[in-house]
């Protein structure tokens, strides 16, 4: 099976969330093939030492993403058998929403608006450094409503951060609805390119598109930061999921659950 | 005061290229200094200070050492969850200077001005609170804030009312500095401006031993028990709301430790309602020293006579 395959990934999702009874399902499911493309063949990085101060650098900032991070980082050997397992588990140490001090999770996010500022910091410091590290961080397209992202948009440009790549997961959701009906966003790519990014806008569950849009961002070091607006579907990958906000909430039961399993092509 | 800030800021990023000064379009020629000895050292992050402090950790991260500046209305205050969540939850060596706190910016009103920041602050998980009276105490918690690495923040209220010390000072992480020594059995504590007002009260004849606080958070915990163990009673005195300042961690620990009358001076649970000079404001907040004589009277006129059995010089 190839590396951080989606199906698999989207099955640890569920295996997850059905174990800890726990929501934001649809979020994760949005954003699997984004994190399988990044991990799989663009993020250097240290499989024995997730702290190697060169480290490309992928912070989540819609930090109720995080277990399809999770499933990645336990691929990848950071997280234990135990730790997805025991998902919400009483003492266990993964939680609902990004935490910086679970190896490989570079910010504490759930708040939303802080993973682009942090984000334009370590793009900062690699610059300082002279290093070639690559900074991704992921957005939600309703996160955008947060101020903070648009003062971090403004500084990257000003610091000619190139080693900066925004993704924003444009599921068109956020928590009590679509994002055109709760706040209207309008276009993504072209509010971030008159912020001074380069940017482009691709199917967000296409990997090599995501793969292609990954090879041209980080090699143009042209002094512009970088924006790939992915188009997604919230709850991408089971059927009675996809497009249906309830996803955001919703817990698993074991019918749903079992569902979920078999349109994966795995057993319950 | 403002000298021997710039002189500290200067002399650290000197001696570490890791420093960096971050500030929030704010300290026009409080940086001149820095800014021509190392400009590139030197990060004007504009006028967004959600996004500075979050940067401020990215680089914290990556093994810089920043130094976060803004008036204390905006950083600590306006940017409290990214303090918290970006800097403190990861334990990051970012220092965070908070200028022109208490009623400095008497003339611009209440946005500018900053009477909250340590009460919001000291609940901060891993967040030390420095408070300096004076411009050796400014060197002193400069230091100790570099030598720390983790997050500090370092209040700068009024800074032109001269030295409490006569020189050069040395501080410890919860230490409690001690300018004047007593017979009778009142303790006087103070931090920021108001350390020089304790001094201005004992020059009018207030017989009391008197202690500048420059460590908020952590407190001198020891210190303070050994205080309250041979005092009757203790007056705070501070340019900050008397709700979770000065005045309540001492109250805290004291009512913890050894029970006693705390008489808590600073800003009331309200907001400056007029336009006038630092001066004029003091007044406005009974903060000047007459009102502060009048108060300290009544709080020991109000103690039962065995509790303060003295005769003061008031």
């Amino acid at each position: 099976m190839k590396k951080f395959n989606a199906n698999h990934i989207r099955k640890v999702i569920l295996d997850m969330a059905y174990s800890g009874a726990t929501v934001h399902i649809g979020c994760a499911f949005s954003i699997v093939e984004l994190l399988a493309v990044l991990y799989r063949k663009h993020l250097q990085l240290d499989p024995r030492n997730p702290a190697m101060p060169t480290r490309d650098y992928m912070v989540l900032s819609k930090g109720h993403g995080v277990m399809a991070q999770y499933a990645c980082l336990h691929e990848l050997g950071w997280l234990t058998d135990d730790d997805i397992l025991q998902y919400f588990k009483n003492g266990t140490r993964l939680k609902g929403l990004a935490d910086a001090h679970v190896p490989g999770v570079e910010a504490t996010a759930g708040s939303l608006g802080h993973g682009l500022s942090v984000a334009a910091g370590l793009a900062l410091a690699a610059k300082l450094n002279k290093t070639n590290q690559t900074c991704y961080v992921l957005v939600g397209d309703g996160e955008l409503n947060e101020g903070a992202n648009w003062e971090a948009a403004l500084f990257a440009t000003h610091f000619k951060l190139d080693n900066l790549v925004v993704i924003v997961d444009k599921n068109g959701f956020q928590a009590m609805g679509a994002t055109d009906d709760v706040i209207v966003l309008g276009n993504i790519e072209e509010k971030f390119r008159a912020f001074g990014f380069e940017a482009v806008t691709i199917d967000g569950h296409d990997e090599a598109a995501i793969d292609a849009a990954y090879n041209n961002m980080k090699t143009a070091r042209n002094g512009r930061p970088k924006a790939i607006v992915a188009t997604s579907v919230k709850g991408k990958g089971v059927s009675f999921m996809e497009h249906n906000n309830i996803w955001h909430y919703t817990r698993l039961t074991s019918e749903t659950y079992a569902a979920a399993i078999t349109e994966l092509g795995y057993t319950a | 005061m403002r000298n021997a800030f710039s002189d500290a800021l200067v002399a650290a990023a000197l001696a570490d290229p890791k420093v960096l000064l971050l500030t929030g379009d704010h300290g026009y020629a409080l940086f001149d200094a820095f800014r021509k000895a190392r400009p590139e050292q030197y990060i004007n992050c504009g006028i967004a200070e959600q996004n500075m402090v979050g940067v401020a950790a990215g680089l914290a991260k990556a093994g810089f050492k920043p130094i976060v500046y803004g008036l204390a209305a905006f950083v600590p205050v306006r940017v409290l969850e990214q303090i918290k969540i970006d800097v403190c939850y990861e334990n990051l060596p970012v220092i965070l200077i908070g200028d022109g706190a208490g009623l400095v910016y008497s003339h611009l009103g209440i946005s500018h001005q900053c009477t909250e920041d340590i009460a919001c602050t000291r609940a901060i998980p891993a967040l030390t609170v420095l408070s300096p009276a004076d411009r050796f105490e400014m060197t002193a918690t400069m230091q100790l804030a570099l030598q720390l690495a983790s997050p500090v923040y370092l209040r700068v209220g009024k800074s032109d009312r001269g030295d409490v010390h006569p020189g050069p000072v040395q501080l410890q992480a919860g230490e409690m500095l001690q300018l004047r020594k007593s017979t009778q059995r009142i303790a006087l504590l103070a931090t920021g401006s108001m350390v020089r007002m304790a001094l201005d009260l004992i020059a009018q004849g207030l017989e009391a031993e008197v202690w500048s606080v420059p460590s908020i958070k952590p407190i001198g915990r020891q210190q303070l028990a050994e205080v309250a163990s041979r005092v009757d009673c203790v007056i705070t005195l501070e340019e900050h709301s008397v709700m979770g300042g000065l005045g309540a961690c001492v109250a805290e620990e004291v009512a913890a430790h050894r029970p006693l009358p705390v008489c808590r001076i600073g800003i009331e649970d309200r907001f400056s309602a007029y336009c006038g000079t630092w001066d004029y404001l003091l007044q406005e907040h009974r903060l000047d020293l007459p009102s502060i004589k009048h108060r300290i009277e009544c709080f020991l006129s109000w103690l039962p006579a065995k509790t303060v059995g003295i005769h003061n010089g008031l």
